[in-house]
């Protein structure tokens, strides 16, 4: 966990400075380079209109929207309990997470609280879903570098926590699992131990992708170095989650205003990293995933007992009101500005997504970078497609 | 379904102070600043607090939040329609409202603002963070007949894109914005979709049926049951 | 005129060459939205291995690719870009649309930005219903494929003309 050195700082600006020489005896002519919308290297369907000259990236237009479904103005036409279905499938890779800030939203506004033992089943998928999210990074992280094993290895290990998650909720992702008051069911015999066993594996994974990814050479030059964030950059970008803990800000929501999650009840550290580059939000993500693991094994030793769901009315009659409850989800922060005016369905719901703000930040950051480093700095920016356009 | 029972869970509830001293004292540093600016605050103890603005004075309170007040992150900026959709959508009724039906003339179209009030039909609100204390504000504007507001894009770089899409979801012009050209929508598109008098067309040919059992269930021969 | 597009080969030899079609296509996998994640795990996860069908998920052009899979929403700003990229892909051809947002809309059927199915832009073979489809759905939709090429008759593809199968 070293800062990256001042030698090797000064080496990659003198290899650009090298290129801008170059560029200006040869007077290059600019080029235009269109990466995607489909791609095999962006994340789904991004379109990132770069102008270059040479090897060095002039500037850099995202052109997105290709992923636009609409989820603002359909909430506004559903039911509380079908808005939940629908907003699974922002993040569609830990997609508990999504559900979660609009039911504590909707529960704020009817004064309702969950019983303590949904707070904890909730917390517990909660995290489980960031296993899930983060796991597909970190193999996917080799990919954007160009080692291919490390995705198999993540699609693998997945499939143990999508499995529970699919014993507990029926569904391997998409659970919409939680409702307004509660969840929908109670966990299955046997969770438990089984949960621990895979958590136990996990932290195996953990372990394999840090000799596999982390230790080897080419990655680490990589991205070292590349896609430095300085912290005030990157906070009035409204950057969050590791991006932002990767630049040294000790900001995470789940310790700090935690509404209705029970993750204060464990002991867990949050991770940050100094220096700001690629390399650092990587092993933040890392780090995280392992602490996760943690948090999970000590929440399923004292789940408490009792009722899965707080009285509630069968149709759901949400008070006029106006809340906004935001949670750490794997790939940020995310929080929904629900205004409601006592009908059936919301008036209004805004859906504050971390990757739009994440990835606003490029047109900043990737000036003066070379092409093969857009690659790796999008991947470690980590960003999902249905996140950003919504 | 478990046992009832309380054991020793950890209550969750901390006692919501009646005085929010964090939250007040905000309040009362933007009334200091801004003066006749601060239209209207409101503070939820524990919570959250709300505050609205003048449309002269909305890039002032950014500047004040961010050097006066320590709120550097920028979390997102978007607009909000008052006026009641002339499609009304009560699940109570068998069809959606559609166009060319009677019911629609009877839909309430008068507006109604929520927190801290407002007037005329648009707003623009903003929500901005404070990551060392922990705190977080809104903080909303009206906007007039013109839909013109001040960009915050020289204070808060990151709200560049979030006023590019509110001004093609809604039509505003944010003046002093770098270059407000569509950001989700393609180019052919027409009209700005999140205004309440956008109609959802596919809703207007095939209106949702409610909540009802469309098809009986194979098997079910005498009592269908609703869902 | 060639012996395939004349109706010349006998059953036996279509069969033959049938099977050998089914057996060795290249996937290209349009993954745009959730259903990505599991045609990914039905592709790449030793678990649902796709391989042992004889399908290669690997090109990352269309133009070495004979089949198709379209999963995930389909957008009306991006139903150009399927267009097009199905009319680089040589012939023959298959498309499968995974998924419900690409059969019909799915869940946005409501919605002003999406195309309530990819069959309005492309023609589909194969649709494999679910929201997302269990990567065992996916290769039953595979499967199915495979059975229909299996029944060709080649005269007809090579015509060019829509093929209908009773």
């Amino acid at each position: 966990m070293t800062a990256i050195s001042d030698r090797e700082q000064l080496s990659y600006i003198a290899a650009q400075a090298a290129d801008a020489r170059v560029n200006v005896e040869l007077e290059t002519e600019g080029m235009t380079l269109n990466i995607g919308p489909q791609h095999p290297a962006t994340h789904g369907t991004l379109r990132i209109v770069a102008k270059l000259d040479g090897e060095q990236v002039v500037a850099v237009d995202p052109v997105m929207g290709y992923m636009h479904r609409g989820y603002e103005k359909l909430a506004e036409v559903r039911t509380y309990p079908q808005v939940t279905t629908l907003v699974n499938r922002i993040d569609w890779v830990g997609s508990f997470a999504n559900e979660v800030p609009f039911i504590l939203a909707a529960e704020r506004l009817m004064d309702v609280e969950a019983p303590p033992r949904a707070q904890w089943i909730r917390t517990i998928l909660f995290e489980m879903s960031r296993i899930a999210n983060i796991t597909l990074f970190l193999g996917d992280m080799g990919l954007q570098v160009g080692a291919v094993t490390p995705a198999f290895f993540a699609f693998r290990d997945r499939e143990h926590v999508l499995n529970l998650i699919e014993a507990a909720t029926g569904g391997r992702f998409h659970p919409n699992f939680d409702r307004i008051g509660g969840l929908k069911d109670d966990l299955p015999a046997g969770w438990i131990t089984e949960t621990k066993r895979v958590m136990k594996k996990m932290r195996q994974y953990c372990d394999e992708i840090e000799t596999l990814v982390e230790g080897n050479e080419i990655f680490q030059t990589r991205t070292r170095g590349i896609g430095v964030i300085p912290a005030d950059i990157g906070l009035s970008y409204g950057l969050s989650g590791a991006n932002i803990r990767g630049s040294g800000v000790d900001w995470d929501v789940r310790r700090d205003n935690p509404c209705g999650l029970v993750h204060n009840e464990t002991d867990w550290k949050v991770w940050t990293h100094p220096d700001g580059d690629s390399f650092a939000r990587f092993w933040v993500r890392l780090q995280e995933t392992r602490e996760s693991t943690r948090i999970i094994d000590q929440l399923l030793d004292n789940i408490p007992s009792g009722p899965i769901m707080a009285k509630v009315p069968r149709i759901i009659k949400v008070p006029a009101g106006e809340a906004y409850v935001e949670t750490e989800n794997p790939l940020g922060v995310m929080g929904y500005y629900v205004i409601s005016k006592g009908d059936l369905t919301p008036y209004r719901v805004k859906i504050r997504s971390a990757s739009f703000n994440n990835i606003s930040i490029t047109p900043w950051l990737l000036k003066g970078v070379y092409v093969p480093d857009i690659i790796t700095i999008l991947g470690s920016l980590y960003f999902i497609l249905g996140d950003i356009d919504r | 379904m478990s046992r009832l029972s309380s054991t020793d869970t950890p209550t969750e509830e901390e006692a919501a102070p009646e005085v929010d001293t964090a939250r007040n004292e905000l309040v009362a540093r933007f009334t200091a600043h801004l003066g006749e600016g601060l239209l209207e605050s409101h503070v939820d103890p524990g919570v959250d607090v709300w505050l609205r603005v003048s449309r002269e004075s909305w890039l002032e309170a950014a500047e004040f939040a961010k050097s006066g007040l320590g709120f550097g992150y920028f979390s997102f900026l978007s607009g909000i329609d008052w006026m009641p959709s002339p499609f009304g959508r009560d699940m109570d009724s068998s069809i959606d409202v559609a166009l060319g039906n009677d019911e629609r003339s009877e839909i309430d179209q008068t507006i109604q603002h929520g927190v801290a009030g407002g007037t005329g039909r648009f707003q623009v609100f903003a929500r901005l963070n404070d990551v060392v204390n922990g705190l977080g504000i809104t903080l909303k504007v009206d906007l007039g007949d013109d839909l013109t507001v001040d960009s915050w894009v020289a204070v808060y770089p990151g709200a560049n894109w979030h006023e590019r899409e509110a001004a093609e979801m809604y039509g505003f012009s944010f003046t002093g914005h770098p270059g407000l050209r569509p950001l989700y929508l393609p180019s052919e598109f027409e009209g700005h979709p999140l205004r309440k008098d956008y109609p959802l067309l596919a809703r207007q040919m095939k209106p949702w049926p409610g909540i009802v059992d469309v098809e009986k269930m194979p098997g079910d021969d005498d009592e269908g049951d609703d869902s | 005129m060639g012996l395939v597009e004349s109706g010349k080969i006998g059953g036996g030899l279509q069969s033959l060459l049938n099977m050998s079609r089914k057996y060795s296509m290249w996937v290209y996998q349009w993954g745009l939205a959730c259903c990505a994640i599991e045609m990914g795990a039905a592709f790449a996860s030793p678990r649902y291995d796709v391989m042992r069908l004889g399908v290669i998920p690997l090109p990352a052009s269309p133009r070495q690719a004979d089949l198709l899979v379209v999963s995930g929403t389909v957008t009306d700003k991006m139903a150009p870009s399927v267009k097009r990229l199905y009319e680089q892909m040589p012939e023959p051809k298959y498309v499968i649309s995974m998924g419900s947002c690409a059969n019909c809309g799915g869940p946005y059927w409501d919605s002003y930005s999406v195309t309530k199915g990819v069959d309005q832009v492309v023609p589909v073979d194969v649709y494999v219903p679910g929201c997302p489809p269990r990567p065992d759905a996916l290769l039953e939709g595979i499967v199915l494929l495979q059975e229909r090429i299996q029944n060709e008759d080649m005269a007809e593809r090579w015509k060019g003309e829509p093929i209908v199968i009773d």
